[in-house]
Order: C-alpha cells, then structure tokens, then sequence
C-alpha cells in the first residue's frame, strides 16, 4: 500500500485545483493559467538539470521549437490543432535528441554553455532562415487558440500539469529515477555498476523534451501569438530556473510549487508597486529563501510540517 | 518511509491554501464608479512614460472639468511591460481581468501590441495604440474589421512614415544631396527587421538610391567602431541608422569618432529633448525621422497648451519633453471620452467604434490647419497608396498636407544643441545639414 497515501495526496490536490475557480476572480485563474505553464517549463527543466546534473541554459530552444513549429503549420496551412501539436512536440524530441549529443561528450559548465548557444542559434534562425514563415522579428499574431476565456484554459493547463506531474512522479520513483540521480552524484560509478549512462541521459533529455514540446505548443495556442524575443529570451530561461530552484529541485512537488509562488509573488505585487520595483522584491525573496535553504520551499514546507505534526499530535492527546 | 511520501505534498496543499487566501483578499477590493483607463507600456522608456504622462494630463483635465458620462471620475490604472511581449500579454489581462478597465491607452513597441492583440480580441476593451507603428495590426483590423475593430493607432504607421521618407529620400538625399548610395544599420530588434525590410525594397525603386548592405548590430553594443569601419569601408554616399533601443549610444559614437560618411534614419533617442545631454553635448549632426508632433517642430495652439502644462507637472523628470506619443495619448484620451460621450459610454462597443470613427478634430497654429485626429474608415482609400489604412490615424502624404497631417517629419539636431524640423517643407524651420566635420 504504499501508492495509496500518496495517491489520495494528488487526488485531493486535483479535486482542490479543480475547486479554485469556484472561490477566485477569473484575473486570479489567468494568473494561474500562467502559473501551470511555468509549473510545466520548470518541470521539464528538472527532469534534466535537477535529476542528472546537466545543467541546461538552452530550455527556451526545446520549447521555442514546439511553439515554432504549431505555429506555422497552423498560421499558414490551416493545420488541424490535432495534428500540429503533436507535430510540435516530435519536433522538440529531435531537437532534444540534439541537446543529447554534447552531453555524451561533456558536462558542467561547458554543456550549460552550449545549450545556451542552442537557444542564441535558434532566436537568430527564427529571424534569418525564412522570415516569411516565421514572421521574422516581430513573430506570429492571430495564431488559434484551443480554447478561449480563463477558466477553461485554466482546466486544459492544469489537466496539463497534473497529468504530466503525476506522469512524472510515477516514473522517478522507480528504480530509474534513483539511477539518474546517481548520474548526478557520479556518473563514472553509474557506468561501472553496469547502467548504460547514455540510455539514461537519452531517457531523461527525450522525457524533458517531450515536457518541453508539449508546454511550449499549448503555451503558443494559449498566448494566440509567437516573437523570437519573448521566447528565446535570457529573462524566460532565468523564470524557469528560479521556479525550480526556488521550488525545491529534484522533486516533481518542488517546481510546481516555485511556478505558482513565482507567479503569484510577481502579480499580487503589481497593483502596489507597478513598475520594475516588484522585480527588486522578488529577487530579495528568491535570495533570501535561497540562502536560508538552498533546497527551496519545498523543503522548507516540509520541515514546518514535520515541526507542527508533534504539537498538533500532542495537543489532540491533551484532555 | 510511508510518512516522508505521505508528506511530499503537503506543502502543495499549504501553498495553495495561502494563494487562495490570497486571491480572496485580492478580489475583495471593491469596485468603485469611477470609469477606469487602462495604461499598458513600459515604465521604463522615455516614450513609454511620455504615453503615460500624456494620459495622465488628459485624465486630470477631464476630471477637472466635471467629469465624463454624467459625471464620472476617472481612474487610471497603470501596467509595466518591461518592453516583454509575455509581460504585455499579463499586463493585458490584468487590466482587463483584474481591473476591469473600459478603455486602455497603449504605448508599447510593435512585438509587445502583437503580443496582446489577441486578447483584445477576447475581451472586446477598446483599445487606443500611441507608439507601435506596425502595419500588419492596420491590416488585421482591415481584414478581420468585426474581431479587432476595437483598435485604434493614434500614430501614422510605418508604411505611410516609410512612404513620405521616401520623397525626403528623393528630394534631400538624392535631389538637393546628390547620395546615390547607402548602408543599412539596423539593431536586432522587430521594430529594425520591419523598417530595414521597407526600406530596403523601396529606397531603390522609389529614391534610386541603393542599399549597398544592412548590418545588423546588438542593441546591447556599446562599441560602434567596429561597425562604423564596416560600413565606411563599403563607401557609401552614407549611412541609415535604425535605432530605437540606447540609440544614444551609436549617435554619441559617431560623433565622437567623426565617422567619414553622413548619417541619418530613425533615431528613437534623438525624438526626445534628453537626447542633447544623453550624448553628452555631441548629438550635433544627426537627423531622423519623427512621427509628430515631433520636437524642434512648431506647435499647434492647444497641443502647445498641453506641452506647458507637462514641463510644469513634471519638471526635470525625464523625458522633460513629452515625445510624439505622449501628444497623442493626450489628444487620444481626450477623443475616446469625446467619442464615449457622444455613444453613451465605451459600451456598446459597436456604438463607440462608430462614434470613433467619425472623430474629426483639426487642430491649427495661428489660425492655419496644422494637425488633424481623424482616423481612416473601413473602405476608405488613402488616395496615394491607393490602400486601406482601417483605423490608422488619418494622414496626408502629398503637400500641401490639407487632408491630415504628414505622416512624419525629419528633425535635424544642430551642433548648438538645438533640433529643428528639415521636412516636409510646409513644416521645415531648419535646413538639413552634414555633421561639421564632413562638411
């Protein structure tokens, strides 16, 4: 039995999610939708860089890609949204499997750097190879949108987070996530026990891949618009990183939690400090819960909790 | 073991229950009477805090005066940009989801409208554009008139700026110059892509004047020189500088390294009277393209009111001068509530499209027809371009300009720090002139 505890956790998360819209204005499940998709990209990112150690900087690319890709198809050829997304996320996986071959070769600082070259190559792509196709510079506008209004967006992109984090946990509790954050600690030892470090690599970037593709593609139907500057963006990569790390990388939890508190920090700030001050907060904040626990919020969640099970428990046992 | 599992989401839990609790205090907020307008753009900007102080003026005259519909305050409600197009997209629903705005005022660049416009489309929020020039988001409104006809650009877009820069290029550059070539230098932005793409195709066919190269610059380079030696060395006649980002910083260096070619184009920092300190004392030399009412140009009599009334308000604050777009949010705000009032209010949207529409009001200096706010209907040529402008403001691109007004002008900053207008003729108080240096 020991699914069955955690499963009713994120069965009671799913019915409180799906609760939400009930209780808040539709400006808070806009915030939301936005929330679910940075919950994604920081997923997808952990599944990399939390879980073996390769430190990517090039995310932007995978999902620019899947984004990229729907979007053309549907803007100048009318493409069925069935069929132009998945067309996105395979496209992603190629370009995942690309992400794969310096990391056979190299890691640390270098593979970050040239995941970063990654995402630089493709900003100028977008705008050098067939600005017609791509609309250039100034991107794509009036791309289809799956579906329209806040709240059912918000169920897509939360049925979205929740089927791709549970799809996530179940896989990383297993005998492979284990192995992969063994690649992390020590890659050299992973090999000589007789695991394959490439089929695992393989496995850990075609999966975060897949996240990536399949975020970036709804992100691009949500937003109805793609720029080479809003996606291949030095700032979008720092969001995505800070929401895992912030979070409490290496777990599923973690980059859920940091998107939403990313997110949240960022638009409840607006109507008291609209300009670039919010920005100064929530560097502050990030710093300060960074330095204080360095394994993020998730982690510091879980202490409190761990801390307030005994004086609940012993004021219940009090007459 | 089974407890650490068990407890591996409870601080999703507590999260979501501090967000709710959040959000429920959040959206308690009551809402008032007042009629709210909306201001998206970048804080950060001289032209994006020009389109926020122009309204800012606008709104206080009309409170100040009594109100609007029966008698309303109005309340303005500002979202940042940051010049981001996923920040635009949130600042848009924000003001529309969270604010529940009944007009926005817009002085975000091209990439950042294009990043909203969609959501405008949703939410139906009439929606008034001071800066973005483009004209594909024209042409949207044109071809798909009953999802975006909510949209207004209170400025000329680029394809008519481009068209009346092209008789600057013939009469000045080609005719009273005698340049038959040029080089391109355009920053990495959407903006640069969309103006180096028209210029290069008409610059040649229309002011025989031929593109030698484009060089594509960072609009985080801080060393021109490397790029001013490339150009140089293809020996133009001279140089076309598109710049709305630091655009200072190539218009500093130019001088300051007394580059051999002359130079002109779109210089965003050169729209605004900051420019002279930002270059510190060497902006002299350089001209550039200006939608209007651009500075050094002459004023008509109520927009020289509403420059008085900005330098009192704001003082030394930068921009201490209001650029193009700060006008045109003063006027645009004005003439939304003017259209508002004559409709019965920003909804129907219908009823205030229309009333929009057949806005018309000409504004005059000493008594002569000087500028104009009026905006193209759908169906309506413009007779030059033989094309449809839907909801551009209405322009004139053939003198005498008695129709709108021009749809740009080209300043030229002198060496005493002073900028004057060089064209179009009606509009000139200065000659165009080369840097000293190559004269």
């Amino acid at each position: 039995m020991p699914l069955a505890r955690p499963l009713l956790g994120w069965l009671a998360f799913a019915v409180v999610m799906c609760l939400v819209p009930v209780f808040v204005s539709t400006g808070t499940v806009r915030i939301l939708v936005f929330a679910n998709f940075l919950a994604i990209f920081a997923m997808s990112w952990d599944v990399i860089s939390g879980r073996t150690g390769y430190i990517s900087f090039g995310h932007p690319f995978l999902i620019g890609i899947a984004g990229y890709t729907t979007a053309m198809l549907t803007y100048h050829l009318d493409t069925p949204l069935w069929l132009s997304i998945p067309a996105g996320v395979f496209a992603t996986l190629v370009g995942g499997t690309l992400f794969l071959l310096p990391a056979l070769r190299i890691r640390g600082t270098y593979f970050a750097l040239v995941t970063l070259a990654f995402m630089e190559l493709m900003y100028q792509l977008t705008q050098v190879i067939a600005p017609k196709v791509t609309g250039g510079t100034r991107g794509l506008s009036g791309i289809p949108t799956i579906v329209s209004g806040a709240i059912p967006n918000y169920y897509l992109t939360f049925g979205l987070v929740f089927a791709i984090g549970l799809g996530l946990w179940f896989v990383l509790r297993t005998r492979i996530g284990a192995a992969l954050a063994a690649l992390r600690m020590d890659e050299g030892a992973v090999a000589a026990s007789g695991l394959s470090t490439i089929r695992l690599k393989l496995f850990a970037f075609m999966t975060s891949a897949a996240v990536a593709g399949i975020g970036g593609a709804f992100y691009v139907h949500y937003l109805g618009s793609i720029a080479p500057r809003g996606l291949f963006d030095i700032n979008f990569l720092f969001t995505i990183l800070v929401a895992a790390l912030l979070g409490g990388s290496s777990t599923v939890a973690g980059p859920i939690l940091g998107a939403y508190f990313l997110t949240f920090l960022l638009e409840y700030l607006r109507p008291y400090l609209p300009g670039p001050e919010r920005y100064v907060i929530y560097g502050m904040i990030a710093l300060v819960v960074y330095v204080l626990e360095p394994r993020g919020l998730h982690a510091i969640l879980r202490t409190g909790a761990r801390r307030l099970a005994p004086l609940l428990a012993r004021r219940r046992i009090a007459p | 073991m089974q407890l650490r599992t068990d407890r591996a989401l409870a601080p999703l839990f507590a999260a979501l229950a501090i967000g709710v609790a959040a959000s429920l205090a959040h959206d308690a907020r009551a809402v008032g009477d007042p009629v709210k307008v909306g201001f998206i753009g970048s804080f950060a900007s001289d032209t994006g805090r020009s389109t926020l102080r122009g309204a800012e003026i606008a709104i206080e005259e009309l409170n100040a005066a009594g109100g609007v519909l029966g008698g309303r305050m109005i309340e303005l409600v500002s979202a940042d940009t940051r010049e981001d197009v996923t920040e635009g997209i949130k600042a848009y629903e924000y003001l529309n989801e969270s604010e529940n705005v009944d007009f926005i005022v817009s002085g975000s660049i091209d990439d950042v409208s294009l990043g909203w416009f969609p959501r405008m489309a949703e939410y139906r929020t009439p929606t008034l554009d001071t800066w973005t020039s483009y004209i594909g988001l024209i042409d949207m409104v044109g071809e798909e008139y009953e999802k975006y006809k909510m949209y207004f650009m209170n400025i000329a877009c680029d394809y008519a700026l481009g068209t009346l820069y092209v008789d600057f290029g013939k009469d000045v550059l080609g005719k009273q110059m005698g340049w038959k070539s040029t080089v391109i230098l355009q920053e990495d932005t959407a903006f640069g892509g969309g103006v180096q793409e028209f210029i290069a195709e008409i610059m040649e066919a229309e002011a025989g004047i031929k593109v030698l190269d484009t060089i594509v610059y960072d609009t985080q380079t801080v060393d021109f020189a490397p790029i001013y030696n490339k150009a140089v060395a293809l020996e133009p006649d001279f140089m076309y500088l598109i710049s709305s980002v630091n655009s200072q910083v190539p218009s500093s260096q130019y001088v300051k390294l007394q580059v051999p070619v002359a130079m002109t184009g779109i210089n965003v920092a050169a729209l605004g009277l900051d420019f002279w300190n930002d270059t510190g004392g060497a902006g002299g030399g350089i001209s550039t393209l200006s939608p209007i009412p651009a500075v050094g140009m002459e004023l008509d009599d109520s927009s020289k009111v509403f420059a008085e009334k900005y330098r009192a308000k704001y003082g030394d604050e930068r921009p201490v001068f209001p650029h193009f777009n700060g006008f045109n949010a003063y006027h645009g705000v004005k003439n939304a509530f003017a259209a508002a009032e004559r409709a019965g209010g920003f909804a129907p949207l219908d009823d205030w499209v229309r009333e929009m529409e057949n806005t018309d009001v000409k504004l005059y200096k000493d008594g002569e027809f000087w500028h104009r706010y009026a905006y193209f209907k759908p169906g309506e040529i413009e007779p030059r371009t033989g094309r449809e402008f839907v909801h551009n403001i209405k322009f004139d691109l053939t003198p005498p300009y008695d129709d709108g007004a021009p749809s740009m002008v080209v300043i030229q900053w002198y060496t005493d720090g002073t900028a004057k207008v060089v064209y179009p003729p009606k509009y000139a108080s200065g000659e165009f002139s080369i840097p000293p240096w190559l004269q």
